[in-house]
């Protein structure tokens, strides 16, 4: 079996947003819109006072509460681990947008660009009807994990089938692989660190790990 | 994919982000038919590039940038001939022959009048942006520059106030290191003293530090507020702003006078550095009376000897009989000293230290002498003074600690004080230019810029030879060459290409408009032609809204312009350059550079057209051609681009040849590919001759490069050579000659700044001329209760990108980039709210932004992210940010000795509502 995770150092990100801009150069999110983004959290008083960054996005939980909610079976777990929406199916009622507890998904529902009602070039070729009006999220950049199946390449290994959050990381915060595979990265990682998952306690499963302390 | 159509072709093509001065990255740009789609990593470099070929979030911008509806397409010429911020340009689309037509007719004239004018100064100048960084993009234009002769690079961007400029000159002076960074792979402990790496350090730094603090090192940030790296550090001290030089100089006297000199490196002290200097009565070195080098303490023969005296073994602490011993002073006016104590200059350095206890910084700083101490003492024990790591078989000391410095700490008044202390505290524990200690990156102001061991050449007393500007009465230059005076006022500025942006550029912008009382020097003039590039300085220096006014004088101005801005808005001719992916242009990678790019290989890479250029943009390399034709300085130009000046090599060297007709017009492919064989050649020497095609294909070629030339000390060994630490005899010297030359001049102008030139630096009262400068515009102090800061985005900082809409949404994730930030419980005390729209107000004037409550932040500070403050930038005009720039006054009582500036004001703060701010 194949259960695709990722992994997040948090000793290692700056909050630069370099994935947040990279999700949306690969994915071409209209303006407002990020399948994942970093958190700049702030917690104590002056002068003891601490700064995290926390990068978010959809956790591809085990028990989707998403996929429970969906009247209509277009959000579906996938045996790989991903949670998909198919497009053609959603009817963009937001019960998922409302069950997710990571706050992951959100709808579009009329086409915006980056300056104004007109695409630039960019935005034109990429424009995709099928996305208004339904509901969206990270995708584990699922086309590289399914060209992946086709081409033996291994995601997070081979850049091509990686999701581009991970190849895009500076920092080198993030990790991509098969859970299954006790020799991937994230496996090792996972084994090797003190890890967490967000919100472990609602049931959900998440598929990201935070790595925060030295184990 | 997301696409509604599949592609018919799909590229990926490599090229380089040189956008911030902590690049170059590599990256790929996605072109789906034809459109510019995305940008990737370039993970063929994963081996060869320290962030392992990855860009950083300004990098995913180029794309918006690329397609921008905002952009300047075409030539454009002004139609109103009055200037100013409430005057329309009325620009006006022309053909690329008018325009260039237009601008060779200026520069024709110039010519012909003379390239300097009756003050000397020459006609024509040219600003470009941050740190070089426009060179990496503008293609052949430095050979149209060396072609042209005399050029004023004189009006500065924000250089002096915005970058760190006194580390640049004495960084230089004592270590060879433009800019300086913790080695960083090594280092378990780093002491970050506002500076903001994290932010502004690029992927390499980034990658890094990411690595050293999984492994386990730790990093102190000292700093007012709670920036990105104090985020990822792991413990923050809140120090009062500009009490730096208190701290370091109180981590010292923990170091000298509470630890002793036992506990330091000795051996590096003795063998590297001047501390055997002895040091006569009158605070200069005792010398040979014949020789007129040096002494030292010979403690095996117990006399004075010189310092290169063979198989010497010199006392590093201790005062000591001297007979016969000379002085030199300033003007080389020689003294016999006579019978006279002769103290070592590390003995002076520790009578010198005793008073700055931690007990006296804590009240000066705010911050415990305990935390000071503990602090001073986990840097000693770090230190690991005797051990050793073997690197491509050298040994080497291994000394893994270091200190960096940030924008603010190191400009500005107090800025001397801090880049001494640093260079000392590194020196004190053999940690300077050493594996794991404090380093150089690069040069500038020396030679050759692409590898700065080369530039260490022997010079008197045992030094490093420096190439300052002359302050002997026959020499000095009275007469200034340039606008900002750096040839006559900052000797240690020297005279090469990049020394005139390093001088004091405010200084040229605040002389347009008035010259001291006492000025005995021709007149500064307005240049009758003025080129920008990548630069936008009515929105990056400071008191913005008159500089603004000093631009709209200029006669005639020509922007290389992608979008309009506050300062091309005054131009007369705005020429559209072909942008970061649609242009051809080849760069040295590699070595050791500016940050923290340290390299294990050398070499270049290439900047391609991923897509043609929109529009009728030009690329820069025919653009300068035309130029050159056009003002009949062909031969010349391409004289220049066979020397080198294009980048990357000289066309012709031993092996090879590949140089250009000097009569003939080269297209930009022709002149690229000759770069790319003679690069490639030079590189491999010889192995290997890459063309155009090959790097269009590969996008970069590098040779390996040893680690051990990440530093100096072993440069500096192998010829003998000692770093001029910790006593400053020659500055002490030089500036007494200025003074001298000054005063001939019946000129006191600069007076204040000549007590900068210390042999040790004294604790001065840093913050106080600050509210001293407020009082001697005649305003209140009390008025202007808070501190303001100025602090860098990764997201902006340097890219010239405040129009791209994909950074303004992904830059709001971080702190700051909605307004000003400012603390919790102030906030409460004067009644605003986060959110609340503030009016921020020094004593020139006001800006306004929305408030960011945080805890990480001083009570007594405000903080401005980047600089923003637009009316004229398209995208950016509206987004209601403040800018410290808006409010900074330029002024001489706050310029140091090198010329510079710290990036802060006091202001006050008050909640107002919208529309009074909107007014």
């Amino acid at each position: 079996m194949t259960r695709y995770a990722m992994t997040i150092d948090l000793r290692r990100c700056v909050g630069c947003q370099t994935c947040t801009a990279a999700c949306k150069n690969a994915n071409a999110t209209p303006p407002g819109v990020q399948w994942r983004r970093v958190l700049d959290l702030e917690t104590g008083e002056f002068p003891d006072v601490r700064r995290s960054f926390v990068p978010v996005a959809c956790m591809h939980c085990d028990e989707p509460p998403c996929e429970e909610v969906c009247p209509t079976k277009a959000t579906t777990k996938r045996a790989d681990g991903l949670v998909a929406i198919d497009y053609d199916t959603c009817i963009g009622c937001a019960n998922c947008v409302m069950a997710c507890p990571y706050e992951a998904r959100s709808i579009v529902h009329e086409a915006k660009f980056a300056y104004g009602d007109k695409p630039i070039k960019s935005e034109e070729v990429r424009f995709d009807s099928a996305r208004i009006g339904v509901s969206m999220k990270c995708t584990f950049c699922i086309d590289r994990i399914d060209l992946a199946a086709k081409t033996g390449q291994v995601p997070g290994r081979d850049w091509e089938v990686t999701p581009a959050c991970v190849n895009s990381c500076i920092s080198g915060a993030m990790a991509f692989g098969d859970l299954d595979d006790p020799d991937s990265k994230v496996s090792r990682l996972i084994a090797e660190n003190k890890t967490f998952r967000m919100h472990e306690e609602l049931g959900t499963g998440p598929g990201v790990y935070y790595i925060w302390d030295k184990g | 994919m997301p696409t509604t159509t599949s592609p018919q072709s799909v590229r990926k093509v490599p090229t380089y982000c040189y956008n911030c001065v902590a690049g170059p990255d590599f990256m790929n740009v996605k072109v789906v038919d034809g459109v510019a789609t995305e940008i990737e990593p370039n993970f063929a470099a994963e081996d060869i590039h320290p962030a392992r070929g990855r860009v950083c979030v300004k990098a995913y911008g180029l794309v918006q940038k690329t397609y921008n509806p905002h952009r300047v397409l075409q030539p454009m010429k002004r139609t109103n001939p009055k200037k100013g911020r409430n005057e329309d340009p009325g620009f006006v689309p022309i053909s690329w022959d008018e325009a260039l037509d237009l601008v060779t007719t200026k520069l024709t004239a110039v010519r012909e009048k003379g390239l300097v004018d009756d003050s000397g100064l020459p006609r024509v100048a040219a600003t470009f942006g941050h740190g070089g960084t426009p060179g990496m993009y503008m293609g052949s234009l430095p050979a149209f520059l060396a072609a042209w002769g005399p050029i004023d690079y004189s009006f500065g961007s924000g250089q002096g106030v915005k970058c760190v400029h006194s580390e640049h000159l004495y960084g230089e002076f004592w270590h060879r290191g433009f800019t300086v960074a913790a080695d960083t792979p090594l280092a378990r402990y780093v002491i970050s003293i506002g500076s903001n790496v994290e932010a502004s350090g690029g992927p390499c730094a980034v990658t890094r530090h990411a690595e050293a603090r999984v492994r386990g090192y730790k990093r102190v940030q000292v700093e007012p507020h709670l920036s990105v790296t104090g985020a990822c550090s792991a413990e923050w001290v809140p120090i009062r702003p500009k009490t730096d030089p208190a701290f370091m100089f109180a981590l010292i006297h923990v170091l000298v006078c509470e630890q002793g000199l036992d506990k330091l490196d000795v051996a590096f002290l003795r063998d590297r550095t001047s501390s055997p200097y002895l040091v006569g009565p009158d605070g200069l070195y005792l010398r040979d009376p014949v020789s007129r080098k040096p002494l030292v303490w010979d403690e095996a023969g117990g006399r004075a000897v010189a310092f290169d005296t063979p198989d010497v073994v010199p006392a590093v602490a201790g005062s000591f009989p001297v007979c016969g011993a000379i002085s030199i002073d300033a003007d080389d006016v020689c003294q016999d000293l006579g019978a006279v104590e002769g103290k070592t200059a590390y003995a002076m350095l520790v009578e010198h230290m005793r008073k700055y206890s931690p007990e006296w910084a804590a009240s000066i700083c705010d911050v415990p002498a305990a935390t000071i101490r503990r602090i001073a003492n986990e840097y000693l024990e770090n230190a690991s003074i005797g051990e050793t790591i073997e690197i491509d078989g050298r040994t080497l000391p291994l000394r893994p600690v270091a200190v960096t410095l940030g924008k603010s700490v190191n400009n500005g008044w107090g800025a001397f004080e801090c880049c001494w202390a640093r260079t000392l505290l590194a020196t004190l524990v053999g940690a300077l230019e050493n594996p794991g200690g404090t380093l150089g990156t690069t040069v500038r102001l020396n030679r050759p810029h692409d590898n700065r061991l080369l530039s260490v050449k022997a010079g008197e007393d045992g030094f490093m030879a420096q190439y300052f500007n002359p302050t002997d009465k026959e020499h000095w230059v009275a007469k200034p060459t340039g606008r900002n005076i750096h040839r006559t006022l900052v000797p240690i500025v020297g005279n090469t290409a990049w020394s005139q942006a390093l001088g004091p550029t405010q200084l040229a912008w605040m002389f347009q408009r008035e010259v001291p009382e006492d000025w005995n020097m021709p007149m500064p003039t307005m240049p009758d032609v003025w080129f920008i590039y990548r630069t936008n300085p009515a929105i990056s220096f400071w008191d913005t809204r008159t500089l603004v006014e000093e631009i709209a004088k200029f006669p005639f101005t020509v922007s290389f312009a992608y979008t309009l801005d506050e300062t091309n808005w005054m131009a007369d001719l705005l020429l559209p350059e072909a942008t970061d992916l649609e242009s051809l242009q080849m760069i040295k990678v590699g070595g050791t550079k500016f940050v923290e790019q340290f390299w294990e290989h050398r070499g270049v890479v290439l900047r391609q057209p991923a897509v043609e250029p929109q529009g009728d943009t030009r690329d820069f390399t025919w653009i300068s051609t035309q130029l050159a034709k056009r003002t009949g300085l062909l031969e010349a130009y391409n004289n220049a681009l066979n020397r080198g000046a294009g980048g990357g090599a000289p066309l012709k060297a031993e092996g090879y040849d590949y140089s250009l007709d000097t009569g003939k017009e080269h297209g930009v492919e022709e002149i690229w590919d000759a770069v790319c064989r003679a690069s490639s050649a030079s590189l491999s020497e010889g192995r290997e001759v890459h063309d155009l095609e090959w790097f269009k294909e590969h996008g970069f070629y590098t040779v390996p490069m040893s680690k051990v030339e990440w530093y100096l000390s072993p440069a500096l060994e192998q010829q003998g050579l000692r770093y001029e630490m910790p006593y400053q005899e020659r500055l002490l010297r030089i500036g007494r000659e200025l003074g001298n030359r000054l005063h001939e001049h019946q000129m006191h102008w600069w007076d204040e700044q000549l007590s900068e030139y210390a042999a040790l630096p004294e604790w001065h009262d840093v913050p106080g001329r600050w509210t001293q400068q407020i009082r001697n515009a005649g305003g209140k102090p009390e008025d202007f209760p808070l501190w303001l800061l100025a602090t860098k985005s990764m997201q902006y900082h340097t890219g010239g990108n405040a129009s791209i809409a994909l950074m303004r949404e992904v830059a709001q994730n971080v702190r700051g980039h909605t307004g000003v930030i400012m603390n919790a419980k102030t906030a409460k005390s004067l009644g605003i709210s986060d959110g609340d729209r503030v009016e921020i107000r020094s004593h020139i004037g006001a800006t306004y932004g929305d408030a960011v409550l945080a805890q990480g932040v001083r009570p007594d500070t405000l903080v401005i992210l980047g600089q923003f403050d637009h009316w004229a930038t398209p995208l950016a005009k509206d987004f209601g940010m403040p800018s410290l720039n808006t409010i900074a006054p330029m002024s001489m009582e706050l310029t140091d000795a090198t010329g510079s500036g710290s990036d802060i004001v006091r202001v006050a703060v008050r909640k107002v509502e919208r529309e009074e701010a909107a007014q």
